[in-house]
This record gives structure tokens, C-alpha cells and sequence, in this order.
């Protein structure tokens, strides 16, 4: 046993270094002298061993012992603890590949991968001030029961739907903004959008976009793609709305008159109890088929569920 | 008396400022190698890197001279009556195959053998029986093992050689070879006699022993590696046949014919190993500045010290007698059921202190005596009582966890 453990170990090392290279070698040597039913008489166990007793005969004389006495025991030991530590390696990488966190979809926890955590940050739902990872529970984001009929969408009838709830006044948002317009562009999706009013005071920006894309339907992604991608004070500044409503050449009276009527908020608010309907907690969220992405995840992610196989 | 502090001056590896020197108790494997040997290899490369005899220019001259002089250095060093009793080998290894091969050995000759040979002093005779039919005889050892005369009394006559280990590499025994030489030519025997152990250590003197043919190796007493030297007696070495030949060995050749060289040079083929022949004849003007009695006495000092401190560990069992003074400069010792690799890699580990493990190239008395391994301690002139120390300190931590 300590020969196979020993083989594995030296030759991760040995990728990178030539004296553990060597030491793989030898390891390799035994385990196949072991498995063609020989002893292993190249003398490695006993090197491997010797070497970690001298060192733990330099601290403590009862640990080597200890070590000595039970050094099969340990050796299985550590040969579990390897095996499923590189188990949970190769889950994390998987999981990072496909979901974009090592834990697993919208999970939270420590990816050596990602370590800042910067694809579950989020701008949390319900708190104007808190923005960064939260966990909680991705199971309760649901698209069941929900009406999406009010919401602006384009390539109806495509096979794939995203659902893409954003807020413009949110980085991670607008983060995960360009990699979702690249998405549906390439796989010519449904995509179907909605601004939750995460943070600050944006519910302006959800009323003349609803405004927008009722009397310029058109018109109505490129309004949206600027929101998104233009200076974001200067967006989220109210005096300016209608120099960018004229930039557009929209009729900036006709949108003002419609986004202050009482039938614009019901409907901009009735959007939002839609969008609180799907449990979400914060921004962005994207539905990719029904499943639930939170936070600005790498592209590749976005991709795996439309294709065909995991990674193509 | 030896002055061990300007001895250890000349060995690098012993004498480092800073760096932590390795305690060295593997000479019976590999003897260190003092600066002079050394410079004087590194003067041949550097400023006479040329061939000896065959060229006729100046760097050639010299090259041929100081091989000359080596030869003349270990004639005198052992007593040879001549230089020319001195062939080059590349070790005793070498040495003993030039002697199974060129004694002129036939079907049913006998070889008489102790039952402690290193292979080297094993598998040509071996090779022999098995593809000329000679007969291998073997000596018994006595219990504590060392040499029973009366066995070998039984044994000798008509026996055609007697290849004898003088020190054993084993438990540091060495054989009364005057004694068995004496015995051997009452009964018109001669007597081949591995010296590899025993010339770093004891005054050899190749005519007050009588011995017939003798060989020893450069690397055990300081010399470079590669090099080594088989020695006959004149009238004995006309009569063995060539066993390498080709350049340098020859006066003249034609298609058909050629000529022999006189020994040594009809021994020695091919361009030689001239820096390690250099660096050799160094390593005996070295070895010749001592007294050997005192580097017996200095190794049995550290012998005794070590033997007590492992005589009061009950699980260790040294192989050999128990008086030190019969051991030369080796302590070789093993657990029941130990593997003794371990105990050397630790030692290493620990403080780096080198010893060897193994069966020390005499497979067939382990095999014998069914002894996995053990681990051996040899000593020479540059150790000191403070590594002694350190051996045994080191060593008894270990034995706590087994």
C-alpha cells in the first residue's frame, strides 16, 4: 500500500520536479513488482519509510514509534483520505467547469478556483446595501406558475429560453450582462429580460423601460443594451433620463406621460411581485431553461446547458 | 599517535566551515579522498593530459615517468622485489579475473575458498566450474568466524590455487594469511590473497608473507576509483597467459603474428587510466606517511567505544567475534526480523551519518546463515570519537521505536 500511495504522490510531484520523478519511478517499480505477484524487494517501502521516521524521530520518539507500529494502518489510511480528497478535487474542478463553483450550482462555499467567490456575488435582493456572495438555497428558484408574458422577449419561439433578471444599477449585473447578449446572439435563444430594482432607486428606469418597449418595440433592446453598458451615475442619474430618451429619438413626453401613469406602476409592479414569485435574492439571476443561475458566472457556464454535451 | 584534526584538514567533505560535515563510516565500501590525490589528477588534466610510452614528447615523458613512479611507489609499498610484479587494474575485482582466467585452470582442478568471500572472490570461480569444470572447495569459518586452520589443513592438499580474503569485508576478520600461505606451499600450493580489505589498514609485505599473487583496489585506501593493482610474484606472472590484449601489449604484430610485451605491460591493455594511476601513487605516498600500528590502534579505540555501546543493546547481534581487536575497523550488526536498510537510511536522515546496509557483496554467507541483512560501521584514520559518539547516540533513538 504505502508503494501505491507513494506512487501517485510522486508522480503529481514529478511532473514538476525531477527527484521526485525519479522517486516515481522507483515507486512504479514496486507497485509492479506487487502486482504481478512478486515481492517488492527494490528496498523503496523501506527508503519511504525510513525517511518519514527520521523526521518524526527528530520531534517526538512515541509519534515515530506509534508510526512504526501502525505504519500499514496509516499507510491505508492516508490511501482513503487520498482517494477522496482527489475525488473532491475532481468534483470541484467539474463543478467549477459546469456550474462555475467548486460546491456546486450557486454554491458559496471556498473554490480554490475562484477564491474571491466573484461568480456567486450578487446584489441581495430586499437590501439596497448589501452586494457580494450570499447563499442560500438556488432549490426554491422556480419559473413554475410564473407569467412571463409581460416582460419584453425577443426570438419568441426559439427552443431555449434565458430569462435574464437584472438590475442596471448592479455591477454583477452588468458583469453578466455582455456574456448573456453573446449567449442568445450565438444560440439564438428566447431571451426574455427583467430589471428588478435591486438597488437604489432604478423603479424610474423599469417604468420608462416597460414605456419603451410598449411604443418602441424595436427600438427596445438597444435602449436596453445602453442602460447596461453606458456610465452608470450617469444612467442612474433621474435628471438625465431624458436626454437618453432623445438620444433614442423617442418622443420623450409621450414616454414621461406613460411612465408616470398609474397604469405603468401597476404594471411595472405587478412585473415584480411576478419576479419575487421566483424566490430570487438577488441580481442577477438568469433562468436558462428553467434552471436558475445566480451571480455573473463565466460564459462557459451559461453554455453548458444548451449544449448538447457537457462541453460541446 | 595520529593527529586526527590535520588529517580531517586534507578531506573536504570532512573539513567544511558552516556546512554540516557528513559523519563518513562507510570506508570499507569507499575511502574519502584527501586534497592531494586530487590536485595531483587534476595537475595530469590540466597541464600533462597525455598518453604514457607510446608518445615521445615531452608531456608524454612525464606522463610515462610518474606511471613509472607509481609503479615503483606500490612495489616499495608492498615490497614487491621488483616494479614490474605490479599490474594496473581497475580494482580487485579485476585483479582476480585476470588471475581465473590467465592461471590456466583445466576439468577437475580444485580452488580452495573461505565460506566469507566477496563476490568478487566468488563468481569467477564459480564461472570456471561451471564452463571448465574446475572444482570449488570452501573453507568452513569457525563459529565466531574466524578462520579454522585445521579446516583448511584438511582441505589444501592437491588443491591447485587457494583464494583467500585477507580482512574480510564482512566482520573485519583477517585471516592468518602467513600461516595458511606457509601451509599452502608445504603443499605445493599456491596462494592468491584479496588484500582490498586490508591494505588501507595493515602493513602488507608480499615477500615476509611469501604470498604468490595478491590483489587490492585504489578507492579503499584513498586512491581514486578505477584503479587497482594485481600483484605475482615475477617467475609466476611469465607464466600465466594473456587475458586482455591488444594496444599496448604487444612489441610488434603482423597480419598473422605478434609479440608480446614482458610483464606488466602484457597485462595491461589498452591506453591506461593515467590521472587515476597519478592520483593512485599520490594516495600511497599519502597512506606510506603514516605508522600503521598507530591507525590500528586509533580504529580499535573507536571500535571498542562503538562494540561496548552495542553490546548493551539486546536486540542487536554483531557478526564476527566479540573482541573488537579481531575485527579491524568494522562493526557489522543486524536485528532478527529487521530490515537494516532502514536503520542507514535513518542514520542518514538523522544526522547524516553513511554507513552500509545490505549483504555487503557476500550474498552467500547470508544466504547461508539465512540473515536478511544487516547494517555495517567502518572505520579509518579520519573518524573520530565524537562521531562514534554520534553513531551511537543516533543509533539507540532508533532502536526505541522498534
Amino acid at each position: 500500500m504505502p508503494c501505491i500511495l507513494a506512487l501517485i504522490i510522486f508522480s503529481i510531484l514529478g511532473i514538476f520536479s525531477a527527484s521526485h520523478r525519479a522517486l516515481a519511478k522507483e515507486a512504479f517499480a514496486c507497485v509492479f513488482k506487487r502486482i504481478t505477484l512478486r515481492p517488492c524487494n527494490t528496498g523503496f517501502a523501506e527508503k519511504i519509510k525510513g525517511k518519514i521516521l527520521s523526521k518524526l524521530l527528530n520531534r517526538s520518539v512515541f509519534v515515530a514509534r506509534v508510526f512504526n507500529k501502525y505504519y500499514e494502518l496509516f499507510s491505508w489510511v492516508f490511501f482513503i483520505l487520498m482517494v477522496g480528497s482527489t475525488f473532491w478535487v475532481l468534483r470541484g474542478g467539474y463543478n467549477f467547469y459546469v456550474y462555475g463553483s467548486c460546491n456546486g450550482l450557486n454554491q458559496s462555499g471556498f473554490c480554490a478556483f475562484d477564491p474571491a467567490g466573484e461568480n456567486n456575488k450578487v446584489t441581495v435582493v430586499g437590501d439596497s446595501s448589501a452586494c457580494g456572495i450570499v447563499q442560500k438555497s438556488e432549490e426554491n428558484l422556480t419559473l413554475k406558475d410564473i407569467d412571463l408574458s409581460s416582460f419584453p422577449a425577443k426570438n419568441v419561439g426559439a427552443k431555449d429560453v434565458v430569462f435574464f433578471i437584472g438590475c442596471y444599477a448592479c455591477d454583477y449585473s452588468r458583469k453578466a450582462y455582455p456574456d448573456i447578449q453573446k449567449l442568445v446572439k450565438n444560440k439564438q435563444t428566447n431571451y426574455i429580460f427583467a430589471h428588478y430594482p435591486a438597488k437604489g432607486d432604478t423603479m424610474f428606469l423599469g417604468e420608462i423601460g416597460y414605456c419603451v418597449s410598449k411604443n418602441y418595440e424595436d427600438q427596445y433592446w438597444d435602449f436596453n443594451n445602453y442602460l447596461f453598458t453606458a456610465d452608470k451615475d450617469y444612467v442612474l442619474n433621474k435628471t438625465n433620463a431624458n436626454k437618453i430618451l432623445a438620444s433614442f429619438n423617442f418622443d420623450v413626453k409621450k414616454i414621461n406621460q406613460c411612465a408616470n401613469s398609474s397604469e405603468t406602476k401597476t404594471a411595472v409592479q405587478n412585473q415584480i411581485q411576478e419576479l419575487n414569485k421566483t424566490n430570487l435574492y438577488g441580481t442577477p439571476t438568469i433562468f436558462i431553461n428553467s434552471k436558475a443561475f445566480v451571480g455573473p458566472k463565466p460564459y462557459r457556464v451559461y453554455q453548458v446547458p444548451l449544449n448538447k454535451f457537457i462541453f460541446f | 599517535m595520529l593527529n586526527v584534526d590535520k588529517i580531517r584538514a586534507d578531506f573536504n567533505i570532512l573539513s567544511q566551515k558552516g556546512g554540516k560535515n557528513p559523519i563518513y563510516l562507510d570506508s570499507a565500501c569507499m575511502s574519502l579522498k584527501p586534497k592531494q590525490v586530487i590536485e595531483a589528477m587534476n595537475d595530469y588534466y590540466l597541464n600533462y593530459p597525455a598518453c604514457a610510452g607510446r608518445s615521445s614528447h615531452k608531456l608524454g615523458d612525464k606522463v610515462t615517468k610518474k606511471v613509472k613512479e607509481t609503479r615503483q611507489l606500490v612495489a616499495e609499498f608492498i615490497n614487491a622485489k621488483n616494479e614490474n610484479e605490479i599490474i594496473f587494474t581497475r580494482n580487485t575485482t579485476e585483479g582476480i579475473n585476470l588471475l581465473a582466467n590467465s592461471f590456466g585452470l583445466k576439468k577437475g582442478d580444485v580452488i580452495l575458498i573461505s565460506d566469507k568471500e566477496h563476490n568478487s572472490n566468488l563468481i569467477p570461480w564459480l564461472v570456471l566450474r561451471d564452463t571448465k569444470g574446475i572444482v570449488i572447495k570452501i573453507i568452513p569459518s569457525n563459529e565466531d568466524g574466524t578462520f579454522n586452520l585445521d579446516n583448511f589443513s584438511k582441505l589444501v592438499s592437491g588443491v591447485k590455487l587457494v583464494s583467500i580474503v585477507h580482512t574480510s569485508n564482512l566482520d573485519g576478520v583477517t585471516n592468518p594469511a602467513k600461516e595458511i600461505i606457509k601451509i599452502a606451499h608445504r603443499n605445493n600450493v599456491l596462494v592468491f590473497l584479496d588484500t582490498a580489505q586490508s591494505i588501507p589498514h595493515k602493513k602488507i609485505n608480499v615477500q615476509d608473507l611469501d604470498v604468490d599473487f595478491l590483489a587490492f583496489s585504489g578507492h579503499k585506501m584513498f586512491g581514486p576509483t578505477g584503479t587497482g593493482v594485481f600483484y605475482g610474484k615475477s617467475k609466476l606472472l611469465e607464466k600465466l597467459s594473456s587475458f586482455m590484449v591488444g594496444g599496448d601489449t604487444v612489441l610488434s604484430s603482423t597480419y598473422t603474428d605478434y609479440e608480446f610485451l614482458p610483464v606488466p605491460e602484457k597485462f595491461e591493455a589498452g591506453l591506461q587510466d593515467y590521472a587515476g594511476i597519478i592520483g593512485f601513487g599520490e594516495a600511497v605516498k599519502y597512506l606510506s606517511q603514516f605508522n600503521f600500528q598507530d591507525i590500528a590502534e586509533h580504529e580499535l579505540k573507536l571500535n571498542s567505544y562503538i562494540t561496548k555501546e552495542l553490546q548493551k543493546i539486546p536486540q542487536i547481534k554483531i557478526i564476527g567475534p566479540e573482541d573488537p581487536k579481531q575485527r579491524s575497523g568494522i562493526i557489522d550488526f543486524y536485528i532478527e526480523g529487521a530490515d537494516m536498510h532502514k536503520f542507514a537510511i535513518m542514520l542518514d536522515e538523522m544526522a547524516n551519518i553513511c554507513i552500509r546496509s545490505g549483504q555487503h557483496c557476500v550474498n552467500s554467507w547470508f544466504a547461508n546463515k539465512k540473515i536478511h541483512n544487516s547494517a555495517r560501521v567502518s572505520l579509518f584514520l579520519y573518524n573520530t570519537i565524537e562521531e562514534a559518539e554520534m553513531f551511537v547516540e543516533n543509533l539507540k533513538k532508533i532502536i526505541k521505536i522498534f
